[in-house]
């Protein structure tokens, strides 16, 4: 990393565009999740089920990220992979306390990262164990268990327990991904 | 008023085809004939006498405790089972040891809460059918559990009225009541109208009140009440008659002020729309009863919208239609019919008969799948759901006739003489036509309805006793999935936020957990499934000559004669085999000697392609204990043919059970290819007679003939 590039993305005169392709199961909080890492002035209040999906921007401190947050619901997950060639790094976001529909998650995660698009890019994947607010939620460490997080070998990952509705671990994950991907770059 | 519907079209081939006499071939041919049957490999004949037994105990219950209790049988592997690595179904929860005990009917998946998360409500039997309790589950684990106070029969969610928020109440039919929760908080009790009592019954409690009468004196005119009346005792009455003697001076005394009451039973629950065929319109509930009627409650109001008879007891309800518009009810019953009864009728119009006892009954479509007792699925139709069903908007009551439809439909099931039918039967005409059967590889337990609604599949689940769920688009087998223990209870649909899920308990009260993955296609496993399509083909069956039927009457006239003569010929060839056995034995010409003393073996081979043959003759004493002693053998032969080198030579002692082969060249003189028998005796010394005697057809010499 050049120190010219340092100096820029500190000061924020120019910042790197990169897309991120928001993932997880319906209700588990991903729109929440991005929501609350835009600017204040720019988050809404009510937040519903999304359909297809919503394209979404938010700077971080030396990234400027467009983020396509999808619809977790049953019906649009076929649309999911259409996305996948042009996401630069993916956040897939968990609900902790659905314990479930873990089986579902890690199902759509192998889906995820058998797709040809995605299973020989080193792409950076942030987990969100999301909803920790909840009584019956479990730990990040549970969730990557359930989830086999420990035989992805060839991509960089990241996981973060997280509580979308007050904002704790956002910004935790976002940091990490930002790191990923200006490791990636250079 | 029975009479009011219409007596079946008299079925003259079943009449005629039993009329004929059962033991001609031609007899069998013309039962055939007549009915016009397809071959029905896959029905054991035992199966019938089973169907005789009519009202045998409640079906629902004791048929699955009876086939929980049979042993699990190996199951044969088929395409369609779902392996561990490409299976369908994502295992979501498995607790061996949720200590759930139910089966289908008292499963419900419903968005109790109107939260869009749903629950699953078990009205569980208790480990021993003894702790009856409402659970509430979500996710995996027990929201909220409440005891109840009988056995629970059915469980059914329903909207009772049509305004917002929309929140789906329970209803779980138990004993007498239904029990009607909203929010899962009590909301209102049905209870059965109570019958009219035994009037005698009702006199002697009304004496033993006033204490003229003693309760030894109670129990004896009660017990003859019980066996002669036709009206059933109370259970006030029935309980009493239970008790010793001690304890029948205070439960008199405790009772005799109360009035009697007689109550049925609910044995089953279904719900019916009531006039919106959405999905989220108010439905009406329906109740079968022990005492053979089927109630149409109001949903708001728990008012009896419509009281129906039938002949048996139903223990399975299909419903279909609306309430207002037009509906068929389909009633599995205990006598082994299934009854289908429609609007504006109080009486059922038609009815399947089956070969055996129904264990579930599920609407698909249009046809009725029900699993019996002879561990099959059988997919019925009939003509009227078919055609005469009208259009929901322009039905008329009025245009509604009586008459039974029009051309002849077979009946279901062959009508065998050894089953006596019970006497209401024949008004109820029998018009299901059976599509297709399947055989199961075990006993059916339970059945289900899966509905995907996002591939628009329908198709019936049936858990076996030998712990296999098996799925079926009509015949076909779509998917099979092994359980851990024999599933006693199925469900399938939205369960939490998860679209396709399939719950399962199983015997042990665990609970299965399993979600259908969202990538998973159904497709038939081929066509290895089902009957074979040989059974499909009709048989070519003669055309009813002239001949056939002269015949058919000669036999039918003269049959004590023609099986006479039969006999006699068929004694005199007896006959005639004895005399020659024993002769054959007389003469000793058999290779086995038949005396006591002497048994003995003899076995001969010829090697060799001529002119000079190897004759081996292989001899055994096949006695227990004693040698064979003294035994000479001898060749009888045509010296201008053959030639051998010893003629007559000594066996030496044959010990017990051993094989001597004894070996002699034999050539053969002759140079024009004619071969001839060669005779060996086996001789005693002393004896002129043969012990035993075996000819020996000698090869033609290929040697000569080469050379």
């Amino acid at each position: 990393m050049g120190l010219l590039d340092k100096l820029s993305g500190l000061l924020g005169l120019r910042k790197k565009e990169v897309h991120v392709l928001c993932l997880g199961l319906d209700n588990s909080g991903k729109t929440t999740i991005i929501n609350k890492l835009k600017p204040s002035n720019a988050q809404s209040q009510d937040i519903v089920p999304t359909i297809g999906f919503s394209i979404e921007k938010f700077k971080s401190s030396s990234l400027s990220f467009t983020v396509f947050d999808m619809s977790g619901q049953g019906r649009y997950r076929n649309l999911w992979e259409h996305y996948y060639k042009e996401g630069q790094a993916i956040i897939f976001v968990i609900d902790s306390s659905d314990r479930l529909r873990m089986v579902v998650a890690k199902e759509e995660l192998d889906t995820l990262l058998n797709h040809p698009d995605i299973k020989h890019r080193r792409i950076p994947i942030l987990f969100f164990a999301n909803k920790m607010d909840l009584r019956d939620a479990v730990t990040s460490v549970k969730v990557s268990q359930l989830l086999c997080l420990e035989n992805i070998k060839d991509k960089p990952w990241h996981i973060c327990a997280s509580d979308a509705i007050k904002g704790e671990g956002l910004q935790e994950g976002v940091d990490w991904l930002q790191d990923q991907i200006q490791a990636a770059k250079t | 008023m029975l009479g009011r519907v219409t007596a079946p079209p008299p079925d003259a081939t079943q009449e005629g085809g039993q009329r004929i006499p059962q033991w001609g071939f031609r007899g069998w041919l013309g039962k055939l004939r007549a009915r016009n049957l397809r071959v029905r490999a896959y029905h054991r004949p035992g199966t019938i006498e089973r169907c005789a037994a009519p009202g045998a105990g409640p079906v629902a219950r004791t048929t699955s405790a009876k086939m929980a209790a049979a042993s699990s049988s190996d199951s044969d592997s088929g395409r369609a089972e779902s392996k561990e690595a490409n299976s369908k179904w994502l295992d979501a929860h498995y607790d061996p040891v949720a200590n759930i005990h139910t089966f289908s009917a008292c499963l419900v998946l419903a968005d109790l809460h109107g939260d869009g998360e749903h629950k699953l409500v078990v009205g569980d039997l208790g480990p021993s059918g003894q702790q009856p309790r409402l659970k509430v589950l979500k996710g995996p684990t027990v929201l909220t559990e409440s005891p109840l106070p009988a056995l629970p029969a059915a469980a059914a969610t329903f909207l009772m009225e049509q305004h917002e928020p929309q929140a789906p109440a329970l209803a779980l039919a138990s004993g007498p009541c239904v029990y009607v929760y909203k929010n899962l908080r009590p909301y209102f009790k049905f209870s059965l109208p109570p019958l009219p009592p035994n009037p005698l019954e009702q006199d002697l409690w009304h004496q033993a009140k006033e204490d003229r009468i003693d309760p030894l004196t109670l129990k004896e005119m009660l017990e003859g009440i019980r066996e002669k009346a036709e009206v059933p005792l109370s259970v006030q009455s029935l309980r009493f008659l239970q008790l010793e003697l001690s304890e029948m001076e205070a439960f008199v005394n405790q009772h005799k002020s109360k009035t009697i009451k007689r109550q049925t039973v609910i044995t089953t629950m279904t719900t019916l729309k009531k006039n919106l065929s959405d999905e989220d319109a108010v439905s009406c509930l329906v109740l079968g009863c022990e005492n053979k009627e089927l109630l149409v409650l109001d949903p708001e109001a728990f008012t009896i919208l419509a009281k129906m008879s039938l002949p048996s007891v139903p223990v399975f309800l299909e419903a279909s239609g609306q309430f207002d518009v037009e509906f068929r009810l389909a009633a599995a019953c205990r006598n082994g019919n299934i009854y289908i009864l429609r609007r504006d009728s109080k009486h059922p119009k038609y009815c399947i008969e089956l070969s055996a006892q129904p264990v579930g009954l599920v609407r698909v479509h249009k046809v009725l799948v029900v699993g019996s007792t002879e561990d099959s699925l059988h997919g019925f139709t009939h003509k009227v759901w078919l055609q005469q069903a009208p259009a929901p908007h322009s039905y008329l009551p009025s245009a509604q006739g009586p008459e039974s439809p029009s051309g002849f439909l077979f009946p279901a099931t062959p009508l065998s003489p050894l089953s006596p039918k019970p006497p209401q039967t024949p008004a109820v005409p029998c018009q299901g036509k059976k599509l297709w059967t399947v055989q199961m590889p075990a006993a059916i337990l339970t059945m289900n309805l899966l509905d995907q609604r996002s591939r628009g599949l329908q198709a019936v689940m049936a858990g076996l006793a030998n712990g296999e769920v098996r799925i079926y688009r009509d015949k076909a087998l779509l998917n099979i999935i092994r359980a851990p223990d024999a599933v006693t209870s199925l469900c399938f649909g939205r369960y939490g936020r998860e679209e396709n899920t399939l719950i399962m308990t199983t015997r042990g009260g665990g609970l299965i957990i399993k979600i259908l993955k969202r990538t998973a296609v159904f497709v038939e496993a081929g066509g290895e499934v089902g009957p074979p399509p040989a059974q499909a083909t009709k048989l070519n069956v003669p055309r009813k000559t002239r001949l056939y039927v002269d015949q058919t009457l000669r036999e039918r006239e003269a049959g004590t004669a023609m099986h006479r003569a039969f006999q006699t010929d068929l004694y005199l060839l007896r006959l005639r085999t004895a005399r020659a056995y024993v002769q054959a034995l007389e003469s000793s010409l058999s290779p086995m000697s038949m005396t006591a003393r002497e048994p003995l073996k003899l076995h001969a081979v010829v090697q060799g392609l001529g002119p000079i043959f190897k004759l081996t003759l292989h001899l055994q004493n096949p006695s227990t204990a004693r040698p064979a002693l003294g035994l000479l053998i001898c060749f009888l032969y045509n010296e201008a043919l053959y030639a051998l080198p010893q003629a007559f030579f000594k066996v030496p002692l044959l010990v017990p059970g051993l094989n001597y082969p004894l070996e002699t060249f034999v050539e053969s003189l002759s140079d024009k290819g004619i071969s001839d028998i060669i005779k060996v005796l086996v001789l005693r010394e002393g004896q002129s007679a043969p012990l035993l005697s075996a000819h020996i057809n000698m090869p033609v010499s290929e040697g000569l003939a080469a050379a």
